[in-house]
């Protein structure tokens, strides 16, 4: 993992003595809300429905086990108990106090975690794939990249006020499980004919109410680009963006405006201008920030593992989670672990300060002490030795956290909806908690199939509705919750925009309506097909007809 | 700008130290319990109750000051939209949070 140098200790622990004047002046009344204001969400606090929310970046979705009992601590001391791990990679608190997040901040800084960035426009915390560095289908680590772009953006002083928020992901991977064509910039790590490292650049991706899929304005920009190609996206960006109008702000509408083409010729024009400046990371200190995330030394092991099998066979819902929760590990014998943070009647992504303890702990034991979080809200254990998986099942399982629903269809992403948002339009946990009692029976979801679940509850769309198999957005409807289904959405390497299917239904007649697009599927399902692809196959109409009756 | 809203009002904030919800007493004071809140319909004493909640923002008291449509529930003010009802009751998902738990707090 990445290890903070001096500076890195010198600007987060200057950034909690400024935080923590700003918020006594503000407490003394010597600032007025409309000056604190920008100032707090710059260090990520919010105000939500109930209370203040912090939002604290888990950078590329990498902890450590010591970093995990920090969060576990502050959600004990500072607030109830619990935190809830998001779409970005971040954790939220629910319920801190104005007068106790500077310190709150301080022992996030502490163990080298911030919250800066994780609100405003400007760019927010660079998100990857979960399984980075772990994985037996990686190009490269993105990891590096994304430390490298981190130290880049942050307090960037030309993109501190961008006109709209900004996300970059990246992916190392073929398997694209960092939705990186839905982000403003998405990095696909690829090598060339002579075998060096370069990054394929799509821009413009982006949900919300106008949702596009990014484009590729370059097939392959060499690793020591990477930093001054950012900054001419950056900078067209920035330039031409709109500022007259929030929901046309985004870099999706100016890309989309301008087309892909223009948008790579501008943005080649500007790197000419700049490319060959010192602005790209020397090659010694590449190196440096690369040495932290070399793989852990795992000595190479069987992959046949009898203890596992045979318990497997004895007992049915341990030889699912194995089967649902694991992804093959670069070095044999190893697997990357999914906790998976969806039991059936919870809350998605919720885990409670015991929780996380544990999760810890089990790192520590079993996993060279590293945790990572997934975009889809799980907490995943990247080196487990495949012997022990029976030891961590009993331990996850006994605190509520054995579900073996990965992938799944009720491995739902929910967004915290209406029950703590101040702009959600309706709820969208109640919906997930519903739907994965509907589906409580591990036999049938396996049955069913990978089946990806995305709610929000408003149109800003932090739950992906856009890019799930099954979308469901909430709307409020004079005053009444209502939910439209969508189909047919991606976030993977074959990116789809789900399509509506009709008109909106109630918080019980949306679940029946998932129940029916699911019969349908498994009617119509031709051999070993999974859900998307049928979707794909016969378009929306036996779907629509099976949900809203002949019309 | 936002619809002028017509028929009985109440008003909503959040506090500046902890952002707790509360609601606007008659007195100007404020409390956690929607039920404590005043009810308004005609303009002037809206605009009478308004003034003192933002006189109350301006003194960093509260923040995020609204006026908002108020119904009745067991006899009682309530809010009438479902967010602001969703303030009033806490989190739907976690009926066991929530100041609104134990509203016995008094400023």
């Amino acid at each position: 993992m990445y290890a903070y140098d001096k500076y890195d200790h010198a600007i987060t622990n200057a950034r909690v003595a400024e935080f923590r004047d700003q918020v006594e002046r503000r407490v003394k009344g010597e600032l007025t809300e409309e000056e604190f204001r920008p100032l707090r969400l710059m260090n990520g606090l919010y105000l939500q429905l109930h209370a203040y929310m912090l939002r604290v970046a888990i950078p590329y979705g990498t902890l450590s086990a010591d970093q995990m009992r920090r969060l576990a601590h502050i959600a004990r001391k500072y607030d109830k108990g619990y935190g809830h791990f998001t779409t970005r990679q971040n954790i939220q608190f629910n319920w801190p106090k104005l007068s106790e997040t500077p310190d709150i901040l301080q022992e996030l800084a502490d163990v080298e975690m911030h919250a800066i960035q994780t609100s405003g426009n400007c760019i927010r915390n660079v998100t990857t794939d979960q399984f980075a560095g772990a994985t037996a289908d990686e190009v490269a680590d993105p990891r590096a990249y994304a430390e490298l772009i981190r130290q880049w953006s942050t307090f960037h002083p030309e993109f501190s006020f961008l006109p709209r928020k900004f996300k970059i992901a990246i992916t190392g991977a073929a398997t694209d499980r960092a939705a990186v064509k839905w982000h403003d910039i998405g990095l696909i790590i690829k090598k060339n004919d002579a075998g060096e490292i370069g990054f394929e650049v799509l821009v413009g991706g982006g949900m919300g109410r106008t949702p596009v899929i990014g484009k590729t304005i370059n097939e392959f920009v060499h690793e020591r680009d990477l930093l001054s190609y950012l900054e001419a996206i950056l900078r067209v960006y920035n330039e031409q963006g709109r500022r007259d109008n929030k929901y046309k702000a985004r870099i999706k509408i100016l890309a989309e405006d301008l087309g892909a083409e223009e948008y790579a010729r501008q943005t080649n024009e500007e790197w000419a201008r700049i490319k060959d400046h010192p602005l790209d990371v020397p090659e010694e200190e590449a190196a440096r920030i690369k040495s932290f995330f070399r793989a852990p030394p795992l000595p190479v092991l069987s992959d046949d593992v009898p203890a596992v099998a045979e318990l497997a066979k004895k007992n049915f819902l341990f030889g699912a989670w194995v089967k649902n929760n694991t992804n093959q590990h670069k070095v044999p014998g190893y697997v990357n672990l999914t906790i998976s943070l969806k039991p059936h009647g919870g809350i998605p992504g919720d885990a409670t300060a015991d929780q996380m303890d544990l999760v810890a702990s089990l790192a520590d034991a079993y996993s060279q002490s590293e945790i990572r979080v997934s975009h889809e809200q799980n907490l995943i254990l990247p080196h487990v030795a495949k012997k022990d998986l029976p030891a961590i099942w009993a331990d996850l399982d006994e605190a509520g956290l054995g579900s073996a629903n990965v992938g799944l269809l009720t491995d739902i992403i929910a967004c915290p909806g209406l029950d703590y948002c101040a702009l959600a339009n309706a709820r969208s946990i109640p919906l997930a908690q519903e739907i994965s009692k509907r589906f409580d029976d591990i036999k049938r979801l396996q049955d069913i199939g990978p089946l990806k679940i995305k709610i929000s509850g408003c149109i800003n769309s932090c739950g992906h509705h856009h890019a799930g198999h099954i979308g469901i957005l909430g709307v409020d409807r004079k005053g009444e919750e209502n939910y439209q289904i969508l189909l047919g959405g991606s976030g993977a390497e074959d990116a789809s925009k789900a399509a509506i299917l009709g008109p909106g239904f109630d918080e019980h007649g949306i679940v029946d309506a998932v129940e029916k697009v699911v019969a349908v599927y498994l009617g119509e399902r031709e051999e070993s097909e999974e859900f998307l692809a049928t979707y794909r196959r016969l378009g929306p109409a036996v779907f629509k007809e099976a949900v809203y009756g002949a019309r | 700008m936002a619809k002028k809203i017509t028929g009985p009002q109440m008003i909503v904030a959040n506090l500046l130290l902890d952002g707790r919800v509360v609601f606007m007493r008659a007195d100007g004071s404020w409390s956690p319990v929607a039920g404590d809140a005043a009810m308004a319909e005609e303009d002037a004493d809206v605009e009478a109750l308004s003034a003192l909640a933002q006189k109350s923002a301006a003194a960093n008291e509260v923040l995020s000051v609204e006026v908002i449509e108020a119904t009745t529930r067991d006899g009682k003010p309530f809010p009438a939209h479902m967010k602001f009802a969703m303030q009033a009751k806490g989190p739907s998902v976690r009926t066991d949070l929530g100041y609104q738990v134990s509203p016995t707090w008094e400023q």
